[in-house]
């Protein structure tokens, strides 16, 4: 008999159960519908869960600048890096795809090689979702479902197309249930709101801002100045505000896309500012949450720079594949010591090791709804390795340290940082903004080719649909089949970033506050591709 | 009407609840996951923010059947389900263009047509209908249809009359 094994979907906060069936030649997804809190439904990435398991492109040997060598190579090899470097020129690098024991391990390690250079690699803006504002209170599945005023910030149903399902509901119980968006472009989910504000690209926060100031005038923040900012008019800001005074059951979510969102920091605390002044949760839709190190990541990128680090580790995601326009910095490291589930297209240069996937491996953790436990669903991937058993086989031993737990940010300290924010440059030329779809999974489905313009900037470019344009950014140039849409605003071009090429063509700029990494929406030049 | 004395079996159909489609293609990627890359339900854009699922409609007297010159495409006249027995496609495309509906993909996999059957090595159903995550693509008996009251809500929720 065919047994279908539970796993708990790791690809987002959502925490979704999947069931997972080996039919004797494939693995195939079950949906398990008496499971909360998705009840059998999927998104798009949890469907394709069982495809990472039996991928032709699984990593099955370590590499050396892209040759195949035994695991008893590799780790001489590292033994003797190691060896050429002290201490103090060792870094540490984690990303997302660790389970909280594996950060402990991978912290604990840092301090076996006697370095404090231990790094947060996980640069997406929707990190920044898991930093708390003093006062606000998660929400849970419940208020979702009983909600009747939900603001909604950024794109939540691509983020989280399961949550989507709890806030449709909420959203159409009441005939005067009532959903106000934010976006800088018009989405699927501005489409169910009755108020989408259309905000500047990366302004969400300056609207938001404005929201709160209306909210509670003790706060004293400059609305007009923010209203004219963001390109919304006050009345309709206030409108959104009274929405959600008048109704006390509601909701604030938040979504934060790479290449979207201007300040991820003040994105995530102004969406919980105008939870704490409505009284509602809020909840942040994110697909990972990873604790800062004991070096930002901008700290760490001046050492490398400076040239003070010889030998660089990193753990878990595919960083920094994931970043191609902060690698030329990091190509400057002498030895450098990845891990992987898939082979590359591109060989990263340096030591490359094959990693178990988290369908491979238990952990805990907590999601939005609730704390979860993961077993194993299939045996590790022949020649891969978990990432303890690596760190055991360098160091002879492994130790755990726990990662830095955030300080929630009080409201005085974020009233100091809007009200020393910077005014937005005027843009001449235009903006290019990131999309995260809900289909991107990489470029399995969609492979991005795909640029969207507004009907007007078509006609001045002298472009249609599906003809081809170029777009050079300051990073990069890629061409693009152009689709012409209202869906974004004049002056304002959108792809998907989940195909590196696009990737490429955003910068990782370090802001205030902080000089936390941030991934903005990028100015580019843009012409019809001739021939 | 005196009873004939014959049982006639429900079929079940899939059926989208429109003002709860986000456009996430879930359906697609469900479908895409388990048959190597074959995409059997098609999307359409109805306007900026309305994407929605173009599912085969099983057709009671399917275009494609007759159209199809190797009688490839079949249908199974108990279940209603119109399918492909996949060794025979020659990949000549007259399914596709005979598709009043434009469900058929107009590209070729592997040199044949992408054809729905309905998940048939599914008793539960069609994936693309159990992993639907708002539930609006649902599998359900043709009677249950008028139920659904789809003009009658869709023209009564706010949403779906801004968003068409």
């Amino acid at each position: 008999m065919k047994t279908v094994r539970k796993f708990v979907c790791d690809f987002c906060l959502n925490g979704c159960n999947i069931g997972i069936l080996f039919d004797g030649y494939q693995y195939r997804i079950e949906y398990l519908t008496e499971e909360p809190p998705n009840y059998g439904r999927l998104c798009p990435r949890g469907n394709s869960a069982s495809i990472v398991i039996d991928h032709p492109k699984r990593l099955c040997y370590p590499l050396l600048d892209g040759k195949e060598i035994t695991w008893q190579q590799a780790l001489n090899t590292i033994q003797q890096w190691l060896d050429e470097c002290s201490g103090r020129e060792r870094a540490v690098v984690y990303s997302r795809g660790l389970s909280p024991a594996e950060a402990a391990t991978v912290a604990g390690f840092a301090r076996q090689l006697g370095t404090e250079n231990l790094v947060c690699g996980y640069l997406e803006p929707d990190n920044f979702l898991g930093v708390q504002l003093a006062g606000v209170r998660r929400a849970k599945l419940e208020e979702v479902q009983s909600a009747r005023a939900i603001l909604l910030v950024g794109d939540v149903f691509s983020a989280s197309p399961v949550a989507a399902k709890f806030i449709l509901d909420a959203r159409y119980a009441e005939r005067n249930s009532r959903l106000v968006v934010i976006d800088s472009i018009r989405t699927r989910q501005s489409g169910f709101a009755q108020l989408f504000l259309l905000v500047k690209p990366g302004t969400e926060y300056r609207a938001l801002a404005a929201i709160a100031g209306i909210l509670d005038p003790k706060l004293n923040l400059d609305v007009d100045r923010f209203a004219v900012e963001c390109g919304v008019e006050r009345s309709r800001l206030e409108e959104a505000a009274a929405i959600l005074k008048s109704t006390p059951a509601g909701l604030v979510g938040a979504a934060a896309s790479f290449g979207r969102v201007a300040n991820p920091l003040l994105h995530s605390l102004c969406a919980q500012l105008v939870a704490l002044k409505t009284d509602k949760p809020f909840a942040g839709f994110a697909e990972a949450l990873i604790p800062n190190g004991r070096l930002s990541f901008q700290q760490f990128q001046e050492k490398v720079v400076q040239g003070q680090i010889k030998m660089i580790f990193w753990f878990g995601g595919l960083f920094p594949y994931s970043y191609p326009e902060v690698f030329p910095a990091l190509s400057q490291v002498r030895f450098r010591v990845a891990t992987t589930i898939f082979r590359l297209s591109s060989p990263l240069p340096g030591l490359v090791l094959p990693v178990v996937s988290e369908f491979e491996k238990s952990g805990s953790g907590e999601t939005l709804w609730r704390q979860v436990s993961r077993e194993p669903v299939v045996r590790p991937v022949s020649g891969s390795r978990l990432i303890s058993e690596i760190i055991q086989g360098i160091t002879g031993s492994t130790a755990t340290e726990s990662l830095n737990v955030p300080v929630p940010v009080q409201v005085d300290k974020l009233l100091e940082w809007l009200a020393g924010s910077r005014k937005p440059e005027p843009v001449s030329g235009y903006l290019l903004v990131g999309e995260r779809r809900a289909i991107g999974i990489g470029e399995f489905y969609d492979s991005e080719e795909e640029i969207t313009v507004n009907p007007a900037d078509a006609r001045q470019l002298g472009v249609k649909d599906e003809e081809l344009v170029t777009v050079k950014s300051r990073t990069a140039e890629e061409q693009f089949r152009v689709k012409v849409s209202g869906a974004v605003p004049a002056g304002v071009l959108v792809v998907g970033v989940d195909a590196h090429r696009n990737r490429r063509l955003f910068s990782v700029e370090f802001d205030e506050p902080g000089g936390i990494a941030t991934i903005p929406p990028t100015k580019v030049e843009v012409w019809r591709t001739q021939g | 009407m005196a009873d004939s004395g014959i049982k006639v079996q429900s079929r079940k159909r899939l059926f989208v609840r429109l003002d709860y489609c986000i456009g996430c293609r879930s359906c697609e990627a469900a479908c895409r996951s388990r048959f190597k890359g074959e995409a059997r339900v098609r999307y359409a854009e109805v306007n900026e923010t309305t994407l929605i699922p173009l599912p085969c409609r099983h057709c009671e007297e399917p275009l494609c059947a007759a159209a199809c010159p190797f009688e490839v495409i079949r249908k199974d006249e108990q279940g209603g389900i119109v399918y492909q027995s996949s060794v025979h496609c020659v990949g000549c495309r007259s399914c596709i263009l005979a598709c009043p509906f434009g469900v058929l993909d107009k590209e070729l996999l592997r040199r044949m047509a992408q054809k729905c059957n309905l998940c048939q090595d599914r008793p539960e159903g069609p994936r693309c209908a159990a992993s639907c995550p708002t539930g609006a693509l649902c599998f359900i008996d043709e009677g249950e249809i008028a139920e659904q009251q789809v003009g009658k809500r869709t023209t009564a929720r706010l949403p779906f009359w801004r968003r068409v």
